[in-house]
């Protein structure tokens, strides 16, 4: 602001000085978040250890009227929990969640790559923002679009009926096939996004030094693009991951009797069995299912990392002296 | 990139055209269901998942279902509500990230991450326990003093609720957008003898500006989409369209479910296409613009 000009000198000293000391001089740093700070812990913080608190309880009887007693503290609704065909849920739920984000990955990231690498950059934009679009209609809707396709009445059974290829009218709704294809589709999005950030940051230079080095396609692929796409494709697995895990309505728009997940179990016990107590501790055991399943994650990510940078270390050979 | 590619054009590359083919593939099906949405609303037959003939009588029987209306309002007053609560909440957060960090910061980064990664159906649950608990989001005894149309106890269940995910979303957007920006320009307005609250008028608010906008018209569309928490706070007779929805699939859908879903599809996307354009004229990259609409800013 202030050019070499020689009359500045002369001008009276702003006090900037004082302004700054003058600033959060009264109020703590964190003053402006207040709050926020305070719907975060009354309407998160606090329920979400309330949850917790509840996990401990039992379903009293019926007579009480009440949905939930914490008289008597114990475990064993986590027993509860992970026994019978709710072990089988949280099993079921895992391998769902655990395929649909490995599908994300390998249908998402050659169409990132397409994206990023491929496209006239005129296009670009326009053609992200095509991949927003389903991403911002709402998450309910489009799984019932889904339901419509894939249902005996729907389209694709009508015409696999027509063909001849089926008898019958198409069978897979409430599948856990269903579920699976719902997951991948609803979640698909949040793959591509990030695996896109990733690729379009990466200087193209770095794949022609690539191949004028000598190596071919894949090879490029395999040592340059994807290695540098790391953080974008870790990202995506997490951003798939998590919400995927705890999903709740595309089970119960597609997954019927027996393509049951967490989410929904957990939300049965709170809107029609009525066993707040149970319902808490499957939701705290999904919790802890979703940051055991990312600590173990990072944990192999590290793991790897490690290894691949101790196996390319590049030995110079020594310079005699 | 299309450059290097463009002398060999003539010659069909088999792994260009794989991609080509593999980017259509997922267009249609990221497409297909939302398409079949929009199609199966001029169903005129009784049962949406059954096709029988094209009409518009569900759009025009949409008009005459109380319920519907009502719920499409309830939407719109929730959607105000928790708007102006992120707004307010996310971008005040985010001013104090990027201009007063400290130790406080890693807390509460860590707390709007815990947010962000709970899963929406633990939320739900959560606020549900609380809310009996507690006797109403603000203590017993509060929702007798204020009940009208516009403020009420059902509408500020829905609003605190709707308002905890577009906080944290706000916040991010507010940050990066002020971290972006040198903290020198309003050092410059304090040189020049501002009062800090002309500072704030003048230098950080047209600054943040675009970011506040568009993270409050994402706050709007997070709300008007939102189904989990609401399913699990909404009280009768004040519950948001996609309640209407969700609870109509225990039934027999009817296409009047599509008719108002596209009505809603278009409301959604026309909120959204004024934050790309308010993004894009702020000088953003099509890239930073996808960032912040999908929150991974």
């Amino acid at each position: 602001m202030s050019g070499p000009g020689q009359d500045v000198a002369s001008l009276p000293q702003p006090p900037v000085a004082e302004a700054r000391r003058g600033r959060g001089l009264h109020l703590p740093r964190f003053a402006l978040a207040i709050p926020a700070w305070l719907l975060f812990l009354f309407f998160f913080a606090v329920p979400v250890l309330w949850i917790l608190y509840y996990s401990f309880g039992y379903k009293p009887s019926f007579l009480s009227g009440q949905p939930i007693a914490t008289d008597q503290l114990s475990v064993s609704r986590y027993g509860e929990a992970l026994s019978g065909t709710f072990f089988l849920t949280f099993k079921n739920t895992f391998q769902i969640s655990v395929i649909g984000t490995f599908l994300c990955l390998v249908i998402g990231f050659p169409f990132a790559y397409w994206l990023a690498v491929r496209v006239d950059p005129k296009w670009r934009g326009l053609l992200l923002g095509l991949v927003i679009v389903p991403f911002w209609t709402n998450f309910l809707v489009r799984t019932i679009g889904l339901r419509i396709w894939m249902g005996p009445q729907g389209p694709i059974s009508g015409i696999l009926q027509d063909l001849g290829i089926l008898g019958s009218p198409l069978d897979v709704l409430f599948t856990k096939f269903a579920v699976q294809v719902g997951v991948v589709y609803n979640y698909l999005p949040l793959m591509i996004l990030p695996i896109f950030v990733a690729l379009d940051r990466l200087d193209p230079a770095l794949r022609e030094a690539s191949k004028d080095l000598g190596a071919g396609r894949f090879k490029t692929m395999r040592q340059v693009t994807v290695p540098l796409a790391m953080p974008g494709i870790i990202a995506g697995a997490l951003l798939v991951f998590i919400p995927l895990t705890g999903d709740y309505i595309t089970a119960s728009v597609l997954g019927g009797a027996k393509g049951n997940m967490v989410g929904r179990m957990v939300a049965d016990q709170f809107l029609t069995a009525q066993n707040w107590a149970l319902g808490s501790a499957m939701a705290m055991v999904l919790i802890g299912m979703i940051l055991l399943a990312v600590g173990l994650f990072a944990l192999i990510g590290l793991g790897l990392r490690a290894l691949v940078q101790r196996k390319r270390r590049v030995v110079l050979a020594e310079v005699p002296a | 990139m299309s450059s290097k590619a463009a002398p060999r054009r003539n010659r069909i590359d088999p792994v260009n055209a794989g991609l080509n083919i593999w980017a259509i593939l997922v267009y249609a099906f990221l497409f297909l269901p939302i398409f079949i949405i929009v199609v199966y609303s001029f169903n005129s037959g009784r049962a949406l998942e059954s096709w029988d003939s094209f009409g518009t009588n569900w759009y025009r029987s949409l008009v005459d279902n109380p319920v519907i209306r009502k719920s499409v309002i309830t939407s719109l007053k929730v959607a105000v509500g928790a708007t102006i609560i992120s707004t307010i909440l996310g971008s005040l957060a985010g001013i104090a990230l990027a201009r007063r960090p400290g130790k406080w910061v890693i807390v509460f980064m860590g707390l709007v991450f815990l947010v962000l990664v709970t899963p929406e159906i633990v939320d739900a649950i959560a606020l549900l326990i609380w809310y009996v608990r507690i006797k109403g989001p603000f203590g017993p005894g509060f929702s007798d003093i204020i009940d009208s149309d516009l403020i009420n106890y059902g509408l500020m269940r829905l609003w605190v609720g709707h308002a905890l995910f577009s906080t944290a979303v706000v916040t991010l957007i507010v940050r990066a957008r002020l971290a972006g920006f040198d903290e020198s320009l309003e050092e410059a307005a304090a040189d020049l003898y501002a009062p800090p609250g002309r500072r704030f008028r003048q230098i950080t608010l047209p600054l943040m500006m675009p970011a506040v906008l568009a993270g409050a018209l994402l706050a709007f569309s997070l709300s008007l989409d939102n189904t989990i928490i609401s399913t699990f706070v909404a009280v009768a007779g004040s519950s948001p369209w996609p309640v209407y929805v969700f609870s109509a699939l225990r039934a027999v859908l009817r296409p009047e479910v599509a008719a108002i879903s596209t009505i809603m599809l278009l409301l959604t996307l026309f909120a959204l296409s004024i934050v790309a354009i308010v993004l894009k004229r702020s000088g953003d990259s099509a890239e930073e613009v996808a960032k912040t609409i999908t929150g991974a800013g």
